[in-house]
């Protein structure tokens, strides 16, 4: 391959539009798809992304609760209580915040935190979780 | 300022004659004329004579394999011959998705039936100018006709303007000057061949089709779409709306491309831009307003009247769309460029609208022939309340 195949700017110039160009595209895009708040137009996104990593983290909080809690072993017979567990306290997917994958993290996050609130919340068990204030708040915050 | 060339200088056409490749060989096509029968469309034969290939001839639509057309083959020009003897809806059924939902403004049928070529014509959205009429006489003689046309296009003066660069005079004594000649050579770049702007017009075709969907949004059948095209030159956009839905209005400085615009689409209306650039429309008229390689030709000052008059005629609601230049530098005096980044277009962009708009697309565009990202798209919403209900 000869030296002119490859790219090889020399109008320093245009080297610096043509960045300007591609750094404001890749804005748009990162606020259109939520991983940043930064950028114009990004108001709505910026209100969701932090949303869901406010659920995430109650997630995170409530399910590390219930594992160091006695009865944390109770909570492991099931299964599902232990993919929770592993998926958000023993190896959490603590990511770049631009990363790609990022925003389908946090909306699985957020939906597993509903779907445990519901389940903690029925049956003679939820009037035992509904003494406690904390879990009250959070069963009006989500649901 | 203008300048003439020979049809070999922008490559060589060629011919396509099929079937009939024993009659057009004896035609009296000059040397330097590729002739193929339907033996030569073997996928390596043809990648060799497509190379270089200025315009592709179909005489036999019968026996090309369109579907052979790879990459960057498809920029080359096509001209269709239409065979004789066959009604549209014949025409329609076997070579509709395979040739004529694929034909683009650099693209052109042969006909000498002007019927069937209206009614293709509507089908399609074709412009008038894509139309070669032809005699009534044989492949040889079609062949013959075509050659003399493209001779012909080929030795029109093209028009690079008298020295230093004065936006409206050029663009207007450009457009005059192309019109009544070499039309499509107004569009895009004068400098380079119709496959080099086949090729333009293809990437900014793509990006620019799906902006236009979402500005038309669901509406109901009986909303028009009424859309304003800013340099609307030949009217060449105009082909990528349903003109039965949408009231398409072009203005440009150049009487000469209004009048080419007319003639192209005379479902369209199209008016003269007046030197001080204020449009002839009134306030809030329009869904969509949007101009291409439009701003980057303009000093700052002609930038923001147009921006201004954009934005006053758009709804509220509707959009403004720009597909521009953003990366380009001013090397001289007869540069028919002004540099603008996207940031300071941005910045006057915002400064013409108050900042009553919401940032809806942004896409950057990079031509086949060029080794930098050089083009760009941004849509924005209008924001506010219509001042009438």
């Amino acid at each position: 391959m000869s030296e002119n195949d490859f790219y090889t700017p020399t109008d320093l110039e245009r080297l610096r539009m043509e960045n300007e160009l591609l750094s404001f595209e890749v804005r748009f895009l990162r606020s259109r798809l939520g991983w940043s708040g930064r950028g114009p137009g990004s108001s709505v996104s910026l209100n969701r992304l932090a949303h869901l990593e406010e659920a995430e983290q109650d997630l995170v909080l409530l399910v590390r609760r219930m594992a160091s809690s006695p009865l944390g072993p109770f909570f492991r017979i099931k299964g599902e209580f232990r993919t929770l567990e592993e998926r958000y306290v023993l190896s959490p997917e603590t990511q770049d915040p631009y990363s790609p994958n990022r925003l389908a993290y946090l909306e699985e996050a957020e939906k597993d935190l509903l779907l445990l609130l519901r389940r903690m919340g029925t049956g003679p068990i939820g009037r035992l979780f509904r003494l406690k204030r904390e879990f009250r708040t959070l069963e009006q915050r989500y649901l | 300022m203008g300048s003439t060339s020979t049809i070999t200088d922008a490559g060589r056409p060629v011919f396509y004659a099929g079937r009939f490749a024993d009659r057009v060989s004896d035609a009296s096509l000059p040397e330097g004329c590729v002739v193929l029968d339907d033996w030569d469309v073997l996928p390596a034969r043809l990648a060799d004579v497509m190379e270089g290939a200025s315009t592709l001839v179909v005489l036999d639509l019968f026996s090309f394999p369109f579907e052979a057309l790879s990459g960057v083959q498809r920029d080359v020009p096509l001209i269709v011959a239409l065979p004789a003897g066959f009604d549209t809806d014949f025409l329609t059924t076997v070579f509709g998705k395979a040739v004529f939902e694929r034909l683009d403004f650099f693209d052109r049928v042969a006909t000498a039936d002007s019927g069937a070529w209206m009614s293709l014509r509507r089908r399609y959205g074709w412009a008038e100018g894509q139309s070669i009429r032809l005699g009534n006489g044989g492949p040889d003689e079609a062949a013959g006709e075509i050659w003399a046309l493209l001779e012909a296009e080929s030795a029109a003066p093209t028009f690079f303007g008298d020295g230093s660069y004065e936006a409206a005079r050029y663009w207007s004594e450009r457009g005059d000057a192309l019109a009544e000649s070499v039309p499509h050579r107004a569009i895009c770049s004068v400098r380079h061949g119709p496959d080099f702007n086949k090729a333009m017009h293809r990437v900014q075709k793509a990006a620019l089709e799906p902006q236009f969907a979402a500005a038309g949004g669901a509406r109901a059948e009986d909303v028009p779409f009424d859309v304003l095209e800013v340099g609307v030159g030949i009217g060449r956009w105009a082909a990528s709306f349903d003109l039965a839905k949408t009231r398409f209005f072009g203005v440009d400085i150049s009487e000469g491309m209004v009048a080419a615009a007319r003639a192209n689409f005379p479902e369209g209306r199209f008016d003269r831009l007046e030197p001080d650039l204020r449009f002839p429309c009134d306030d809030e008229s329009f869904d969509l307003v949007f101009s291409v390689t439009v701003m980057h030709h303009n000093p700052t000052p002609a930038k923001r009247t147009l921006l201004s008059e954009m934005w006053r005629v758009a709804r509220p609601g509707g959009r403004l769309l720009f597909l521009e230049d953003f990366v380009v530098g001013r090397w001289s005096e007869k540069s028919t460029v002004y540099p603008m980044s996207v940031l300071e277009f941005v910045g006057l962009l915002l400064e013409a609208t108050n900042w009553q708009v919401t940032l809806e697309h942004v896409e950057s565009l990079r031509y086949p022939h060029d080794d930098m990202t050089r083009g760009g798209i941004i849509a924005v919403s209008k924001l506010g309340v219509p001042k009438r209900w």
